[in-house]
């Protein structure tokens, strides 16, 4: 880097005009294309990449922010994004839902360069589902912001509060990049400006900062932690002695109440049924830190066996967890909540979701359809990863790119490895397709196929006469009276 | 003459042994295969086992049906057939019993006490050898033309499909192993534009399910491969369900693929209508009294791996292979006979099978 300077709000509306030129730009030549090989552009965030940024930026200097010069910025738009020609495999009811890569193509370009270390560090772990689940992601992200907010530098001739709300807005929107932020997150940030901005003018920047810091934490305590707590307290005395419970997936606070009844509440007969789906089998992580903790009756199923799940064990309830509550009373969750509590409901079994009030959203929605985030469709193509490994659509291109720039030399190899392919596939010849491999069939040719595409959404949404009682840190409440705690908790 | 009764009779042994453990081994599976083998086996014992007389081989093939059927309950269409086969001597017994009703008054009683009484060698004495050999063609024929039968049962499927899908349509099916349901959406294709949406029935057929969405992809249809977790999500934009069965019961239930009662509820909720296509050898005259007995468990390896032991020793699983959809469930039963309610199985039930041979 030739020059450096820090950024005041001047020269950072001029990058934000320059920036919208550049991604409109990008968009003509993308839209909604993978990004091409720009060695500037976003990375994101799988394994190492972030590391490599990381790097460059400590190198750069740790606190200091630092601004592209305006001849990068010319590169960097000039550069056209390579639009690929693989056709988009998300079903067109879906169509208005972004994938990641879109996202990505979105993503401003030189946003990257005043991105701190820990939010790509966090991205990244989101983006993988290293970090999954609402309120782990919430959690997560303040820690981070904490450090961030630390780390952060006034430039001269600007206020404290002001320019760290849009400092921080820079690092939310590369957060968004990884996945869409969940209702928890949202909530948080919202609180956090609010609580930036009533910040007195005259505090000391060190003591503002210690001041945010320690707001963080007293939030993430009041918000999550003590929350959880009262929750289980509601909550645990569902359960009895001789309980069976079913639950879907994996929910902390669930996780927490169900440790409790049999650990802190002596109810060792208590039996746990984890019904669990692909492709991120959240259920299966439920069901190890469960054994760990020494539960002795757990079973585990799939969703598919969710209907002589039913028929052969009594069960007394369902306990859900929840994304996000609506305030039309809906329950969004992870995909497959919808189904299990149908089923359970014209079973008369009756559905508990423990949901803290961090969750209730304003939002109101009517289908699973509208809303929704979606993953990579090629985390389906493998049947038994148990965390989906997640795509650096920049390192590809620039593979790709590079094997172009050597084709002909590459070309020779290509075969080679047609040749070993193919004696590879002599030895394999014994496996049926169809078989026991734990590989997809169309692992290899799904982008040739035209017609085929693939669902992989996240979240669904449970209509709310399906569920009984939701257990909020403010009590039990039905799911009509959602509405009630949004009006009047959050004005306060 | 016994020496060849006993190389027959050995030859029979062998036969129904091989068949009965590639039954137990699965290496005859689908219903559809099961039906058909168990027809030729039938053929063959007709043309081979010694008899002299029509209750004599009904009673040696209802022998042979009690075998198979112990041998592999789950594979009901082997019972099927074997009681369609009973079916099929049953009347031919009693056509012969008309025509013998014009000399003895006593045969119209029946298959009752009386014949306990009657001994049965007085029939084949009467009886000339040739007779019981064009008793034995037509029999062998009657057997072929059910295997015609269920041959063409697709065909005859295939002939309703104007009646039950339209242009711009989305349907939905959970069960991707059936070739019926496959070789249905390639004909509709032919005549109607529409989409499949394949649900992926993890854990024992999402390859499967992988494969017959290329199938219809190939086949220019415009397929979604839908997890079995986002049914519900997608219900609401879904027209109609197409469910493939491997067995019915007399009483409008039947046992499909896991998974699928699941949907099909989920459909049921929706008001979205479910039709399942199916062969009339698929219906059986049983009633499904014991549900669990109906269910058969497959490898619970595909659920928890082996390598992840701790959760293996101390969790417990299951990987059910079959489901079962109550008959409220279905809307209606597309068979080669036309579409039948699940109400009115036991009606078509009783015109293919006798009461006599429920149990085997």
């Amino acid at each position: 880097m030739s020059e450096q300077k820090k950024l005041s709000n001047k020269e950072l509306k001029e990058l934000k005009k320059k920036e919208k030129a550049a991604r409109r730009a990008a968009q003509k030549e993308v839209d909604g294309k993978p990004p091409g090989e720009n060695p500037n552009a976003p990375a994101p965030s799988g394994g190492d990449k972030p590391q490599q940024q990381q790097q460059q930026q400590k190198q750069k200097s740790k606190k200091q922010v630092s601004a592209p010069s305006t001849t990068q910025i010319k590169k960097s738009i000039n550069k056209p994004v390579k639009a690929s020609t693989v056709e988009s495999k998300v079903p067109s009811a879906f169509s208005h839902l972004s994938t990641r890569e879109q996202r990505t193509a979105k993503l401003p370009l030189n946003l990257l360069n005043i991105i701190h270390p820990k939010i790509l560090e966090l991205s990244g772990l989101c983006a993988n589902y290293s970090i999954v689940g609402s309120i782990a992601r919430c959690k997560a992200m303040l820690e981070v912001f904490k450090i961030v907010i630390m780390d952060y530098q006034t430039p001269e001739n600007s206020m404290f509060s002001r320019s760290l709300t849009a400092y921080l807005s820079h690092q939310i929107d590369y957060l968004k990049n990884s996945r869409p932020l969940s209702v928890t997150m949202g909530n948080a940030i919202r609180w956090m400006k609010q609580e930036i901005s009533v910040l007195p003018i005259d505090m000391a920047e060190l003591d503002a900062k210690k001041e945010m810091a320690e707001k963080i934490d007293i939030y993430i305590k009041e918000k999550i932690e003590y929350t959880d707590k009262m929750i289980i307290k509601f909550a645990s005395t569902h359960i009895t002695e001789n309980s069976t419970i079913l639950t879907f997936g994996h929910s902390k606070v669930l996780e927490e109440l169900f440790l409790h009844c049999y650990n802190e509440q002596n109810k060792k007969n208590i039996t746990i049924i984890i019904i669990d789906s692909r492709p991120l089998f959240e259920g299966k992580t439920l069901l190890k830190n469960l054994i760990a903790k020494g539960l002795k009756n757990c079973k585990y199923y799939v969703i598919t066996a969710l209907s002589n799940v039913l028929e052969e064990i009594k069960i007394d309830y369902v306990f859900l967890g929840a994304h996000s509550m609506l305030s039309n009373g809906r329950l969004y969750s992870r995909v497959g909540t919808a189904l299990i509590s149908m089923m359970s409901y014209k079973r008369d079994i009756p559905i508990l979701v423990c949901c803290e009030s961090i969750k209730f959203s304003e939002r109101i929605q009517l289908d699973s359809v509208t809303q929704n985030e979606l993953g990579d469709y090629n985390n389906l193509m493998d049947f038994f990863t148990d965390s989906p490994k997640k795509k650096n659509f920049a390192l590809e291109s620039f593979i790709k790119q590079k094997q172009l720039e050597s084709k002909p030399s590459k070309q020779q190899q290509t075969q080679k490895q047609k040749n070993t392919q193919s004696q590879k596939d002599q030895n394999f010849k014994l496996e049926i397709p169809g078989g026991d491999s734990d590989e997809s069939p169309l692992k290899k040719d799904i982008s040739n196929i035209s017609n085929l595409k693939i669902l992989n959404i996240m979240y669904d949404l449970t209509p709310a006469h399906y569920i009984n009682k939701i257990i909020t840190e403010l009590g039990a409440l039905p799911p009509s009276s959602v509405p009630v705690i949004i009006r009047e908790y959050k004005t306060n | 003459m016994s020496a060849i009764n006993a190389a027959k009779d050995k030859d029979l042994h062998i036969l129904m042994d091989t068949f009965i453990s590639k039954l137990k081994r699965k290496q005859i599976h689908g219903s559809y295969n099961v039906a058909i083998e168990t027809a030729q086996l039938l053929v063959k014992v007709v043309s081979l086992t010694k008899w002299t007389s029509l209750e004599q081989l009904i009673s040696s093939i209802s022998l042979i049906g009690k075998r198979l059927v112990d041998a592999q309950p789950r594979a009901y269409t082997c019972g099927n057939v074997v009681r369609r086969v009973l079916a099929l001597i049953r009347d031919e017994l009693e056509d012969e019993e008309k025509t013998k009703g014009s000399t003895t008054e006593s045969s119209n009683v029946g298959s009752s006490m009386f014949n306990l009484l009657t001994p049965a060698k007085t029939d084949a004495q009467n009886k000339n050898k040739s007779g019981i050999n064009d008793q034995r063609a037509v029999i062998i024929q009657s057997i072929r033309d059910l295997v015609d039968e269920i041959r063409n049962v697709d065909q005859e499927i295939e002939g309703m499909l104007d009646d039950l899908v339209h242009d711009n349509e989305t349907l939905l099916t959970p069960t991707p192993s059936s070739q019926t349901v496959l070789r249905f959406l390639k004909r509709a294709r032919q005549k109607r534009k529409f989409k499949v949406m394949v649900t992926e029935c993890f854990p024992n057929d999402t390859a499967v399910a992988h494969n017959f969405a290329k199938q219809l992809a190939e086949a220019n249809i415009e397929t979604i491969i839908v997890p079995d977790t986002s049914v519900f999500a997608v219900m609401a934009g879904v027209s109609k369900v197409i469910v493939g069965t491997r067995c019915v019961f007399a009483n409008g239930g039947s046992v499909t693929e896991s998974g699928v009662s699941t949907v099909v509820e989920c459909a049921r909720e929706h008001r979205t209508p479910v039709f399942a296509v199916t062969g009339l050898y698929k219906l059986s005259p049983c009633y499904p009294f014991n549900r669990e007995s109906l269910i058969e468990f497959g490898n619970s390896g595909k659920v928890v791996k082996f390598q992840e032991n701790t959760l293996v020793e101390n969790a417990e699983t299951a990987n059910p292979l079959y489901d079962y959809v109550p008959p409220e469930n279905i809307d209606i039963f597309i068979t080669n006979v036309g579409g039948i309610s699940p109400n009115f199985i036991y009606r078509i039930v009783l015109d293919n099978y006798k009461q006599e041979d429920i149990d085997l």
